[in-house]
């Protein structure tokens, strides 16, 4: 909302400059976007003398006076300038428009050889109108030396204050807020025309609720012509453009006072008889910006016998618009249905500065001031007689609303105490009415029809602190209980996984989790079966319904206030080393899709964390990044079978992602190497052993976005406790070529995605811990020859399993391949640490358990050892 | 005899001093010391050849200067070892300046940072960190919120649908305060961080996704001065202990009253500057008292139960914090970025 801030000083005598006006406008809660000064150092100038320039086919040189004595030289090459022109003239130092709305600074020069102290306009140069075909000649009883400059305060007004929609209004809260009086604009009308208006015309409204009021004037033998220079200046400062008087009318009448009006050639209505009501299925109207409208039910009409005449609060039709030739108007002024206008200015996609009044809700006994005011000005503007008496369609007046109010309500929200009668001023201020109760805190407080947002006590009690200044509210702890402490909450436990991939050396991201179907295959480099992408998120193992993801469900990522545990209810658990894969094709991508995305590029939230990872690296390495280490904690968003028809939420999986590519640290003490697979699977052991999750099994598999061959599938217990079956939580390994390649990678990398639901599932709350051993632990090397297909794993698991309970740990410490070991096979070296808790374990002890081995592995694997 | 021992002495002494190895060390003690042959182990041994009356006076001597020579040597050992040892040590000397061994820095992304601090803050007050889902239904995003369908508020936040009319992502973290609602009772204090999302095309000071935390406190007694007062302690944990905090009055459907929250412009400390538009205030967020219908959609009754919510821009905070006026360098990722926190 454009304020002039001379047009404002009419209705409220405050003599605050227009900066201090907006910090008070500001600190009334009418936030100011900006100010702006219009038309600095323009005047309205008469020409003197005007003679060609010798030597110049269009150059004029002439002399123009403001009528003070002044006289100045200034050369114009404009062809419609003559003697005894009104014009604007741009002093030195003005700023004028150019072409394409940029801005020049009017300066003195020489053309010709003849000095130029300034410049003739053209309306477009003043950013009047488009109009750049010569000089704007002003009508010729403007006064001289008519200053043009004025400062606009633009105000965001916020959805719920409709009625500040009208520069009236706004005088009216600065009135309030300032403490100054208030003056109304003149709403008189001199209804000198022979006919009263009720034997001229006619109004029927179908619909009242939603059309609450209709009102309509008759005014005849108006005179078409163009509005004088300043409620041209008013209009464009406040952001219309001019059209002619009739119309200028009405809009400066709806910027005013916030009631939006229409013109009807009144001669051009059938029968005189205005009908209000709902459109017919597929009826037409082509509205004033020459578009052609389908209309249907829900929309409201303003009509004659012969059809639509306009869109009721949204946009009039071209058939009855005021043209030239009109000679006689009949002037509506209505009230909409707030929310029918918003819906039908949404479904037509047509935004109107009627339409965005009305949505936000107008006072019904706005209609008669405004169309009282329109007319009156129509009189003097436009040289109209006005038609006796009104047409008001008012079935139902809006009766003022009382409401019960207290000094309690305001310190209950505010926290502090005021007086009846401060609090009494401060309404009245704002023209709530307000009898106070003869003793006590409380009044009766009538709110002013058109404030048709306070409803309720806390709606006085915002208005009371408004008036009273937010700055009364100081700050004070709130001394209230506490609520019950909090347990483990999901936000601490992603904090700890980051801290842990922090201090393992990775660099936080945050991506969009917005992508698109297209970049989620990229990642893919066999599209045949999309079905991985899936993977850890969801229980893989459970038939899929269909490629909606049917079927997959487990809990969503809602918290609960009080830190209450996630209620888990995993289905079949699986311990099979390959996840049971329901194939999908890659039109049954299963994504929660956009309805009206930005771009293609951001259509769908992303499926799996592996395609942030992928991008991220792949712009980090176009830029030159030689390597990265990198990981994300974020979510991944799946469909659910409910979620088509609004009943269900997709399921939300919070996620780790991990990303490693390029070398280690190029350093003057060692050899740079490659990052591998076993550095980002030290990672992930890592953040098991902090939080001490036991049982991850790590198992060969295969899936279309890594290398076939150095992939494995993470399974980790359904839950803490011992012997839990697992199922798959995540997966790790080295990108596909074919996949780096897409990402311009030209080394290695290595991602993880690891689901943090199943991870917590199975890391324990609370673990106990052992006191240190009172006797020595016992340790024995030994090297085992395998099958090169024996997992390492399996063979560390036996060892573990011949020892029992004596087993402290058994670390893989050698891996040999080659000479003198057969080409099949290939030799693993364990560390293997036993511990008694009850004595010292003697060598003896250490053979007898080396026995065991031996004879396990032998018979299992058909192992040998390695002296 | 006793000249001859002090003859005996100063010659030890003299060699002593001479002597610069250990192996001197050794023959000089062998000479004067030794048990087999050591000059002044003879002189004590040829103590019973001396007359009676000098025997005593010559004894008590002789092993004075025993006693003497042997803490010498003991001395001159340890002023030998430690020369030695220095210069062993000297020429295990090492360029300090060269680089340590690189440790692979991690850390964490500059919002991560901004929104633990800033839950932290809060939690000393009591306030629990809860998280909910960014895919919302238009009930929790708006109508529970006092937002109804074709309400003009809806305006101020431009929506991603996902099924129109019902299912969107959210446009701000307010959502939660109807879930904690629902799921607790009174006394309630939680912050909720999470993403949200607008339909806008984005620039230098807007993203389609950015960040928010959502606070929430309910109970019986909270006014309007005790959010003041939380989001004071806030700004002065965040910024500056000397930062202000102002209210503006503001409009959100589901408070009232309702504030806009600005606080001491840290770049230029309220004096004014471009960052805050020569104000001396930057806006961080909005604010306000629960409004008494969204307590009535939770069942909360408005005459028993009262408190206030808040939601804060974490991109528009981190941005002050760190001097970025850009805030498309939190998405893109880079490393160069990334590896300044």
């Amino acid at each position: 909302m454009k304020v002039p801030y001379h047009w404002l000083k009419e209705y409220v005598a405050t003599d605050l400059e227009p900066q201090a006006l907006a910090n008070k406008l500001t600190m009334a809660g009418l936030e100011v976007d900006h100010v702006a000064t219009r038309w600095p150092k323009i005047v309205t100038a008469q020409i003197v003398y005007l003679e060609p320039v010798k030597g110049s086919n269009h150059l004029n040189a002439t002399r123009v006076t403001t009528g003070q004595g002044d006289e100045r030289s200034v050369v114009c090459g404009a062809p419609n300038i003559k003697l005894g022109d009104v014009v604007p003239l741009a002093l030195p130092g003005a700023v004028v428009q150019a072409e394409g709305g940029e801005t020049f600074t009017i300066g003195v020069a020489k053309k010709m050889g003849i000095r130029s102290e300034g410049m003739l306009c053209s309306p477009r140069e003043l950013g009047l109108s488009s109009d750049h075909q010569g000089i704007y000649i002003l009508p010729t009883d403007t006064p001289l030396n008519m200053p043009w400059e004025e400062v606009v305060i633009e105000l965001d007004i916020k959805a719920h204050r409709g009625d500040l929609f009208g520069i009236y209004s706004i005088a009216r809260e600065v009135a309030a807020f300032a403490n100054v009086p208030l003056q109304a604009p003149p709403l008189a009308v001199p209804e000198l025309g022979p006919t009263p208006v009720a034997e001229l015309a006619r109004v029927t409204v179908a619909d009242a609720a939603l059309c609450p009021r209709f009102t309509a004037r008759v005014i005849q033998d108006v005179q078409i012509g163009p509005s004088p220079l300043w409620l041209v200046l008013r209009l464009a400062a406040a952001g219309v453009r001019a059209i002619n008087n009739v119309v200028d009318i009405t809009n400066y009448v709806m910027l005013e006072l916030g009631q939006p009006l229409h013109a009807f050639d009144y001669d051009r209505v059938a029968d005189h008889h205005l009908i209000v009501r709902r459109a017919k299925p597929g009826e037409q109207l082509t509205t004033l910006d020459g578009q052609p409208r389908t209309l249907d039910p829900d929309m409201m009409l303003v009509c004659d016998a012969s059809g639509p005449l306009s869109i009721a609060g949204v946009m009039g039709g071209a058939t009855s618009e005021v043209a030239d030739t009109t000679t006689n108007i009949l002037l509506e002024a209505a009230t909409w249905h707030p929310a029918n206008i918003r819906r039908t200015s949404g479904k037509l996609g047509l935004r109107s500065e009627a339409s965005s009044r009305f949505e936000k809700g107008l006072d019904p006994n706005l209609a008669q001031q405004g169309v009282d005011r329109a007319a009156r000005l129509l009189v003097e503007l436009a040289g109209g007689t006005v038609a006796p008496g009104i047409i008001d369609v008012y079935p139902q007046p809006v009766q003022p609303r009382t409401l019960r109010f207290t000094t309690h309500d305001v310190e209950w929200l505010l926290g502090y105490a005021v007086t009846p009668s401060e609090a009494a001023h401060a309404l009245t201020a704002l023209e709530f009415g307000v009898v106070l109760d003869g003793e006590g805190e409380g009044m009766t407080v009538t709110v002013p029809t058109w404030r048709g947002d306070v409803q309720e006590g806390a709606d006085l009690v915002e208005e009371v602190a408004r008036v009273l200044g937010y700055d009364r509210i100081t700050g004070t702890l709130p001394s209230g209980p506490l609520p019950e402490p909090q347990l483990a909450s999901w936000f601490a436990r992603q904090e700890r996984v980051r801290d842990i991939m922090a201090g393992a050396g990775l660099r936080e991201i945050v991506t969009y989790p917005l992508t698109s179907r297209a970049a989620l295959l990229n990642i893919l480099h066999d599209q045949s079966n999309v079905a991985p992408l899936l993977l850890g998120a969801v229980d893989l193992s459970a038939p899929a319904v269909d490629g909606n993801g049917a079927g997959l469900a487990e809990q969503t990522a809602s918290d609960g206030a009080k830190g209450k545990k996630a209620k888990k209810a995993p289905a079949v658990a699986t311990a099979a080393a390959t996840p049971n894969l329901p194939a999908l094709a890659p039109d049954q991508l299963p994504v929660v899709v956009l309805t009206n995305p930005l771009s293609s590029k951001h259509e769908t939230l992303r499926l799996t964390l592996l395609v942030s990872l992928l991008e991220t690296l792949g712009e980090n390495a176009r830029q030159g990044a030689p390597s990265a280490r990198l990981f994300e904690v974020g979510r991944r968003y799946v469909p659910t079978p409910g979620m088509a028809t609004g009943a269900e939420l997709p399921h939300e999986r919070r996620s780790l992602g991990v990303i490693l590519y390029g070398r280690t640290g190029d350093e003057w003490l060692e050899t740079a190497r490659d990052l591998d697979f076993f550095d980002l699977k030290g990672i992930a052991e890592k953040l098991l052993r902090t939080l001490h999750v036991a049982g991850a099994r790590y198992t060969p598999t295969h899936h279309p976005t890594f290398h076939p061959g150095r992939c494995a599938l993470i399974e980790l217990p359904v839950s803490a406790e011992p012997d839990a079956p697992t199922r798959p939580a995540g997966i790790l390994g080295e990108i596909h070529p074919a996949v780096a390649a897409r990402f311009d990678l030209t080394r290695r990398a290595y991602a993880l995605e690891l689901d943090l639901e199943r991870l917590f599932a199975a890391a324990p709350e609370h673990y106990h811990v052992q006191p240190n051993a009172r006797y020595p632990a016992l340790t024995r090397d030994l090297a085992v020859v395998v099958r090169r297909d024996v997992p390492a794993s399996d063979v560390a698991a036996a060892i573990r399993a011949a020892g029992g309970a004596l087993v402290q740990s058994v670390t893989l410490f050698d891996l040999y391949e080659g000479q003198p070991i057969p080409p099949d096979q290939r030799s693993l070296a364990f560390t293997i640490v036993y511990q008694a808790a009850d004595r010292t374990l003697s060598d003896a002890d250490g053979d007898a358990e080396r026995a065991k081995v031996v004879a396990l592995l032998r018979e299992r694997f058909g192992a040998t050892i390695r002296e | 005899m006793l000249d001859q021992l002090e003859a005996l002495r100063q010659k030890a002494v003299a060699d002593l001093e001479a002597s610069g190895d250990t192996a001197a060390l050794n023959a000089w003690n062998a000479t004067y010391l030794g048990r087999q042959d050591g000059a002044l182990t003879a002189i004590l041994r040829g103590l019973k050849d001396v007359p009676g009356d000098q025997r005593k006076i010559v004894g008590q001597r002789a092993n004075a200067i025993k006693v003497e020579l042997e803490e010498l040597l003991a001395a001159r050992r340890s002023a030998l070892a430690a020369g030695e040892l220095a210069r062993a040590l000297q020429a295990e000397r090492i360029d300090v300046t060269l680089p340590g061994r690189a440790e692979p820095r991690g850390g964490l992304h500059p919002i991560t940072q901004t929104i633990r601090d800033i839950c932290a803050v809060f939690a000393e007050m009591g306030f629990h960190t809860v998280e909910g889902p960014e895919v919302e239904t238009d009930y929790y995003n708006f109508q529970a919120l006092n937002i109804p369908a074709d309400h003009p508020a809806r305006d101020m936040q431009d929506t991603f649908w996902i099924v129109p009319g019902q299912l969107l992502l959210r446009t701000q973290t307010s959502p939660n305060q109807i879930r904690i609602m629902e799921q607790t009772r009174p006394p309630v204090r939680a912050v909720v961080p999470g993403k949200v999302y607008r339909n806008e095309a984005t620039d230098a000071t807007h993203e389609a996704m950015f960040h928010q935390i959502e606070g929430l406190l309910i109970d019986k007694t909270t006014t309007m001065r005790d959010l003041r007062g939380c989001l004071e302690r806030f700004a002065h944990a965040i910024f500056d202990p000397a930062s202000k905090v102002r209210f503006r009055p503001s409009y959100f459907p589901f408070t009232e009253p309702s504030a806009e929250v600005d606080v001491t412009c840290i770049v230029c400390r309220g004096a004014g500057c471009r960052v805050c538009k020569y104000s001396g205030w930057v806006e961080i967020g909005g604010s306000g008292m629960v409004h008494p219908q969204v307590l009535r959609n939770v069942n909360y009754d408005p005459a028993v139960y009262r408190g206030f919510a808040f939601g804060i821009g974490v991109e528009r905070i981190a941005m002050m914090r760190y001097g970025i006026n850009e805030i498309r360098l939190f998405s893109q990722n880079d490393l160069r970025f990334l590896s300044q926190f």
